[in-house]
Order: C-alpha cells, then sequence, then structure tokens
C-alpha cells in the first residue's frame, strides 16, 4: 500500500474545504482591518517614502518628528 | 499628541550605503543589453534560420532560455536589488544590515549570471523554464538568495521607523515567496556534476513547474516592481500614493490569489480539470487587485500631469504602470479555457509576456534608472534629452514588437483550428501555419532592435553620468530617533465602548503591534502563499485518482533515455510540445490526445509551452529511421522552408554509453522500474543502438551510427507516444508487456 493509497481513503476533502473557509475568513479580515484603519494613520503612512530623513547632518536643524503632521 | 514618546525620544546618526545601490544599477544595465541581444539573435533565428550560424551552442533551443533566465533573474533581478537597497534603507531609516552580505549579494547573483551564461548554451538544463539552471548552480541561487533575506530581515530589525511602507511589504512577499517556490520546483536528484532529474513527473512535475513558473512571474516580476512603483513613484512625483489603503488591498489580494493561479498554464492537458478550473477563477478574480493598483499609480499623479510632459522619469512611469494594467488584463483573459484553447502554444503569449518585460518591467527600471543616476553618482544627469529619446524608441519599439507579435499567435492560432467544408484540415501542413508568420517576425526583429537602440541611448548616458561623479562621494549623516522598543500608547483614544470587540478590533493597537512584529507579518503572509499551495499541490501527489495509470506505459530503455537527454540538451522542448490537447483540431493534426497516465515516467515533464514546430506526442513511428538522420542534418532538405536549426552534429559525436548507467541509477532512485537496467544499462543501450544504426543502413543512411548521439535521439523519437499503441493485457493484475 502507497501513501497515495491510505491519503486517497482518509477522506481528506473536508480539510480543504475547512482550509478554504478560514482563508476567506482571514482575508475578510485583513480587509476590514483596512478599513478601520484612521485615515491620519494612513496619510502619515503614505508620506513615509518623502519623509525619509535625507537631511544632511551639517545643517544642523532637528530633524523633523515624523509621527505628526 | 504622544508626549512621552517625543522625550523618549534620541537622535541616532547613521548613513546610507548607496556604492550598493550603484554596483547594482551598473549590473542591471550590462545584463539587460546582453538580455536583449540574446533576444534580438533569437528573434532573427526565427525569421531566418541561418541566424543559427551552424554552430551547437549558438541555436535557438539553447539560446531561448539564456534570454529568458537573463533578462528574469538578471535584468528584473538586479533592478530589483537595486531599488529595493536604494529604498529600503531610506523607508527604514537604517544602513543595510551588513554591508559584507551586502557585497556577497552583488558578487555572488553576479557569479550565478555567468555561470548561467555559460552552462545554458553548453546544454546544461533541467528543462524546466525559468528554472533551468542545474542543481549546483540552483544550490548557489539558494545560499545568495539567503543572504540577501537575512541582510534585509536584519536591516528590518534595526530599522527607525515603526511602520514598514507597503513598498517594504511586497519585498517581503517576494524574498520569501521566491525562496520557496525556487527550492520546491527544482528538488532533483543529481545524476553528474551538471544533470538531474526532476524528483516529480509527467502531470506532477507540470503542476510544480507551472506553480513555480507562473508565481515567478507573480513574485519576481510583479511583487519587486510593484514594490519599486509604491516607492520611485511617490519619489518621482513629489507626492504620496494615491491611496495607502487602496496600496495594502492590492497587496493582500495578490498575496491571497495570485499563488493560486498556476494551473491556468496547462489547460487542455492531461491535468485533472478542477485543478485548471480552480487556476483559472483565481486568475479572474486577479483582475480586481491588479487594476486597482494600476489606477493607484497612475493616480498618484493627480495634478501633476504637467510634470510628466517634461520629465521623462514620470513618462517611462506612465508607460510602465499602463502596461501593467494591459498585461494583468490580459492575463486573466487568457486564462479562460476557451481563450487560451486559441491562444495557447501560439505567439499571443510572447506578444503578452513582452508586454510584461518590455513594458513593466523594462519602462520602471529605466524610470528609476534616470531618477537614481544624478541621486547616486551626485551630479546632474548628462542628458534629460537622450533620455527622452530613450523613451519614445522604446515605446514605439514596444509597440511594433507587441503588435507584430500579436497578430502572429492570433494567425497562427486561427489556422491551426481551421477546417475545410468538407471538414478536413485546411492547413494540414504545418509548416504553412509557422511560414505565414515569418513576415511579422521581420517586424519584431525591427521592433526590438529600436528598443535595444533606446538601451544603448540610456547606457550612454550613464556612462557620461558616472564620468561627471565627483572624486569621492558625499555620505550624508542622517539623523532620525531610534525606535522605542514598544509600541506607543495610542494616539487616539480607541473608539466605541471599553470591551467592545468590534473596537478593540479596530483600534490602531491592533495595527501597531502588528507593524512591531514584521517576523509575525513575514510568517502571516508565508503560511498564507504555503496553504495556497499545498492546497493545489498535494492532492494530485496524494489522492490517486486523479492520475490514472496505463499498463501499457513503460519506462524509457537506457538508449531512449539518453535520447531524451539530448533532446534537453538540444533545447527541442522550446519548440515543441509534447501535449496534443483533446480538441478536435489538434487529434486530427496530431493523433490520440494525451493522457496524464502517459508521463508516469517522465521526469521531467516536456509538455512544452510553445509550438514553433510541430507537437511531437506521438512522432513515435510517424517517419522511418532515415528520414530523421536527414532531417537532423539539415531541416531543409526535408522541408524546404523549415525554420529549425540544423544538428549535423549528432550524427558526428559519439554518446556516452557509460555514462548512462548514473542516469539510469538515479531514475531508478526516483522508483521508475528499471529492472535489470539498473546493472548493465551501456550495454543494453550499446545493443539497441546497434538495431538502429542496422536499420538506418538499411534504409539507405549512413553507416557506422551505432556510437553516435544521433541513434539515441532517433530511439526516443521513435518511442515518442507509442505505449498506448500497444495491445495491453486485461487492466488489473496481470502487467502487460511492453517496452522494446
Amino acid at each position: 500500500m502507497k501513501l497515495s493509497d491510505i491519503m486517497g481513503n482518509s477522506g481528506l476533502a473536508l480539510y480543504a474545504e475547512i482550509a478554504l473557509v478560514l482563508f476567506i475568513v482571514v482575508f475578510v479580515a485583513i480587509v476590514v482591518q483596512i478599513f478601520a484603519t484612521r485615515r491620519s494613520d494612513m496619510d502619515r503612512q503614505a508620506r513615509l517614502p518623502l519623509d525619509d530623513g535625507e537631511r544632511p547632518a551639517k545643517e544642523n536643524k532637528p530633524v523633523k518628528e515624523n509621527h505628526h503632521d | 499628541m504622544d508626549p512621552e514618546h517625543l522625550m523618549n525620544e534620541q537622535l541616532e546618526s547613521f548613513r546610507y550605503d548607496d556604492a550598493i545601490v550603484r554596483k547594482f544599477l551598473i549590473a542591471t544595465f550590462v545584463w539587460g543589453l546582453v538580455g536583449m541581444l540574446v533576444g534580438l539573435l533569437i528573434a532573427l533565428q526565427l525569421a531566418d534560420p541561418a541566424f543559427n550560424l551552424g554552430i551547437s551552442w549558438l541555436s535557438f533551443g539553447r539560446l531561448r532560455p539564456l534570454h529568458t533566465n537573463a533578462v528574469i533573474f538578471a535584468f528584473a533581478g538586479n533592478a530589483f536589488f537595486c531599488g529595493a537597497y536604494y529604498s529600503t534603507q531610506r523607508l527604514l531609516k537604517a544602513r543595510m544590515f551588513s554591508d559584507l552580505l551586502s557585497s556577497f549579494h552583488f558578487w555572488g547573483w553576479q557569479l550565478i549570471i555567468v555561470a548561467a551564461a555559460l552552462t545554458l548554451p553548453l546544454g546544461f538544463t533541467q528543462a524546466k523554464e525559468y528554472a533551468e539552471l542545474e542543481w549546483p548552480i540552483d544550490i548557489a541561487i539558494a545560499i545568495v538568495w539567503v543572504v540577501f533575506a537575512v541582510n534585509f530581515f536584519g536591516t528590518i530589525a534595526r530599522r527607525r521607523e515603526r511602520h514598514l511602507y507597503v513598498a517594504v511589504w511586497f519585498y517581503i512577499a517576494s524574498i520569501v515567496t521566491v525562496a520557496m517556490l525556487h527550492i520546491f520546483n527544482n528538488l532533483s536528484i543529481p545524476a553528474g556534476p551538471l544533470k538531474s532529474y526532476s524528483i516529480y513527473s509527467g502531470v506532477q512535475d507540470a503542476l510544480m513547474q507551472w506553480w513555480y513558473g507562473h508565481n515567478a512571474v507573480a513574485f519576481f516580476l510583479t511583487t519587486p516592481f510593484l514594490g519599486l512603483m509604491y516607492y520611485f513613484m511617490p519619489k518621482a512625483a513629489d507626492r504620496p500614493v494615491f491611496s495607502y489603503r487602496l496600496s495594502i488591498l492590492h497587496f493582500w489580494t495578490l498575496v491571497f490569489m495570485y499563488i493560486w493561479a498556476g494551473p491556468h498554464h496547462l489547460h487542455y492537458t492531461a491535468l485533472p480539470e478542477w485543478a485548471s478550473t480552480l487556476g483559472m477563477l483565481f486568475s479572474v478574480m486577479l483582475w480586481m487587485p491588479s487594476w486597482g493598483g494600476m489606477v493607484n499609480g497612475l493616480l498618484t499623479l493627480r495634478g501633476a500631469w504637467h510634470k510628466v510632459v517634461e520629465d521623462p522619469v514620470l513618462k517611462f512611469f506612465v508607460v510602465a504602470v499602463t502596461a501593467y494594467g494591459m498585461s494583468t488584463f490580459e492575463g486573466p483573459m487568457l486564462s479562460v479555457k476557451s481563450v487560451n484553447a486559441l491562444a495557447h502554444y501560439t505567439d499571443w503569449i510572447i506578444a503578452h509576456v513582452h508586454t510584461g518585460a518590455l513594458g513593466w518591467n523594462g519602462f520602471l527600471t529605466f524610470g528609476m534608472i534616470y531618477w537614481l543616476l544624478p541621486r547616486v553618482f551626485q551630479t546632474k544627469l548628462f542628458s534629460t534629452k537622450l533620455a527622452e529619446a530613450h523613451f519614445w524608441f522604446g515605446t514605439f519599439g514596444m509597440l511594433l514588437y507587441v503588435a507584430a507579435i500579436y497578430s502572429a499567435g492570433l494567425t497562427q492560432g486561427l489556422m491551426w483550428r481551421a477546417f475545410d467544408e468538407t471538414g478536413r484540415l485546411q492547413f494540414p501542413d504545418f509548416i504553412e501555419t509557422t511560414v505565414k508568420l515569418l513576415p511579422m517576425y521581420w517586424v519584431r526583429v525591427l521592433g526590438g532592435s529600436l528598443y535595444i537602440v533606446g538601451m544603448l541611448l540610456c547606457g550612454y548616458n550613464i556612462f557620461r553620468t558616472w564620468m561627471a561623479r565627483p572624486k569621492t562621494y558625499e555620505e550624508p549623516v542622517i539623523q532620525a530617533p531610534a525606535l522605542v522598543k514598544r509600541a506607543p500608547a495610542p494616539e487616539h483614544a480607541p473608539a466605541g465602548q471599553p470591551g467592545n470587540l468590534w473596537a478593540t478590533f479596530t483600534s490602531v493597537r491592533w495595527h501597531r503591534k502588528w507593524e512591531g512584529l514584521p517576523v509575525t507579518f513575514t510568517v502571516l503572509t508565508v503560511l498564507t502563499v504555503v496553504v495556497a499551495s499545498l492546497f493545489e499541490i498535494v492532492p494530485t501527489f496524494l489522492i490517486r485518482s486523479n492520475v490514472p495509470t496505463i499498463a501499457a506505459v513503460k519506462p524509457y530503455t537506457p538508449l531512449e533515455l539518453a535520447g531524451r537527454d539530448l533532446y534537453i540538451r538540444e533545447g527541442c522542448f522550446n519548440c515543441h510540445s509534447q501535449m496534443v490537447r483533446p480538441l478536435r483540431h489538434e487529434t486530427e493534426r496530431f493523433g490520440e490526445y494525451s493522457k496524464p497516465g502517459e508521463f508516469v515516467y517522465d521526469h521531467p515533464f516536456l509538455w512544452g509551452s510553445r509550438r514553433i514546430g510541430p507537437d511531437l506526442a506521438r512522432e513515435g513511428g510517424k517517419y522511418s529511421d532515415i528520414w530523421h538522420v536527414r532531417h537532423m542534418e539539415e531541416p531543409r532538405s526535408i522541408a524546404a522552408r523549415s525554420i529549425m536549426p540544423p544538428y549535423p552534429h549528432l550524427s558526428r559525436q559519439k554518446l556516452d554509453f557509460d555514462g548512462i548507467q548514473s542516469r539510469v541509477d538515479a531514475m531508478s532512485m526516483l522508483g521508475v522500474p528499471y529492472g535489470e537496467a539498473v546493472n548493465h544499462a551501456p550495454a543494453i543501450a550499446r545493443e539497441q543502438a546497434g538495431a538502429v544504426a542496422a536499420a538506418i543502413a538499411e534504409q539507405g543512411g549512413p553507416r557506422g551510427l551505432e556510437d553516435k548521439e544521433i541513434t539515441a535521439l532517433i530511439a526516443y523519437l521513435q518511442r515518442l507516444g507509442t505505449d498506448i499503441k500497444k495491445p495491453t493485457l486485461t487492466l488489473g493484475d496481470a502487467p502487460a508487456e511492453g517496452g522494446r
């Protein structure tokens, strides 16, 4: 008896369906979370590439606190 | 707002490593040019076989994988590393974890490319698309990739910005998924220093390969470049991405869906139908996030469209993102079975991937290079005009290429399926459908040349900009506050009642906690792709009924196995499929459709993905041995208009009979029942070779071929697809007589 015989006869199809449901649930949870995040947080995060701290130190100015808009 | 946070803030000083960015930038250009020049050569070879130059290691079958590997892994790969090293440091406000690892990554990757450029023309190949490189190089790739990952995650661990910008997410997903794809698709048993057999066979190998092949496109050519887009597009437009929310949604939907779509490369093949339907459904769903991403990229230019007129960087980006939209619209469309029935094996697919490679990957890379040049070489770009010229040459070259190859694909697809009024194939002679394409192949040569002219302009611009660099590069000191170990207190009071589940779920903390845990994030991403992969792959391995066995199908004889390896060495699978689909015009043209059980001893599978020449699944017995000898010697002596390269060296080079033993041994390790051949493979092979050579001599062909490679190849070709024609005893307990 090969592994494929054992697995083929053990009725695992249900697990595949459970996995699919879990998969979708996790995905929906992520989507909800994305839409629940505050706009101000999102805006700050979106600006990260533009606020990359590339400011020569010789200017000797305090680096802007990026966490607040 | 957060006084505690402000008070604890302590500025740290550091420098970014741009030397590594400069190195990768130059490598991107150099390998890009090499890969595209090889592309031009093989385009010429298809337009006129004289360009095969009669040199075995410059023939189409050997060079086509070199072209695809160079463009994907050398050009796009180096471009990804270049942009990732630049943007990651700045997004995380940290120098790369280790300069030594960065350097190892760079030189290791370049060495791998050189190894590929040497081994592929010499015929060392695993015969799996975009995974052709043999096992020692595969191991080197895995090592260099892990070094890159350590360096990358080390940088994340030392970052000074809590939130991981979405570009970094795309990089993480790319790094972990590519590692997984690469390792599992390349599992093989070595049969020599540069020879191995895939541990999977037939249907399973095909499914693994296209799970890999599709996701290599997804996680090597799409997600890394989306990361680059989400960083460099806002930089070049000087405004944040249109919707950050949409970009995160884009990320998760791609990660969730892409991995399922692989089977759409195998419609109407011997793959079980449920698997290809699943692949189709997920491919069609992918259309939405892809277009969401495209719209997000283009709308980032809101209110900045006037800049596009002046700035070649933005011009390149706009076309790149548009090409992303076009190819991700086309991809789902091609995955629909009825469209696929027409498009598969034709040039339509070639047009599709070139929209992606030339438009999306190429133009995004060029835009990025022009944006980076003045910054990393700390001088002005030598010439904006030249960059503009590059843009127009590239755009017109690409349009010519794609338009010509589209029409070639449609033409050939329609000719294959055309029946005349008497119900017979309208173009029964395959070569008619190929010759028809030659004018379009010449237009492709023209389009590709224009694109390369653009690249040469780019090279000159890079060179002159580099010449104007300062004597020593400035390395400005950057200051940023260290990351506070624990997440700062929430900035907003949680909405709703305390204890309210919804409020907890949607509160900022949840998200913050996540961002503080890039490892968790990575594990989640990995889980997502692993679960999807298992769901797709495991059933064909474990459920017997998915690959019904056929009693008459026997292993290849030692000589046929050696012939099959020659077929692989010469890259025959690049032009000839071995898969007759259950479509009427195919069974009319080629014979009985292919069954899954016919491939159980095929390590690796050789179904192919393009028919430049006819399908060979039922080649056995179609022509005499002498026909094959003459055809290999000079295809045009048999079919005047054939575009197949000549293979005269097969009739001259001696077959390595003694080397066959290790191949048979490797095969039997994989469970192929070789019986007594395990000990006497060379002797058995010599005997069969003698018989084949005698038959050739008898038919009036040249004598003395019994120790030449051609006999092995002919033995293999004559065996192809013949097993199921043999009479079998009753299916079941009594094993059928078979083999030769």
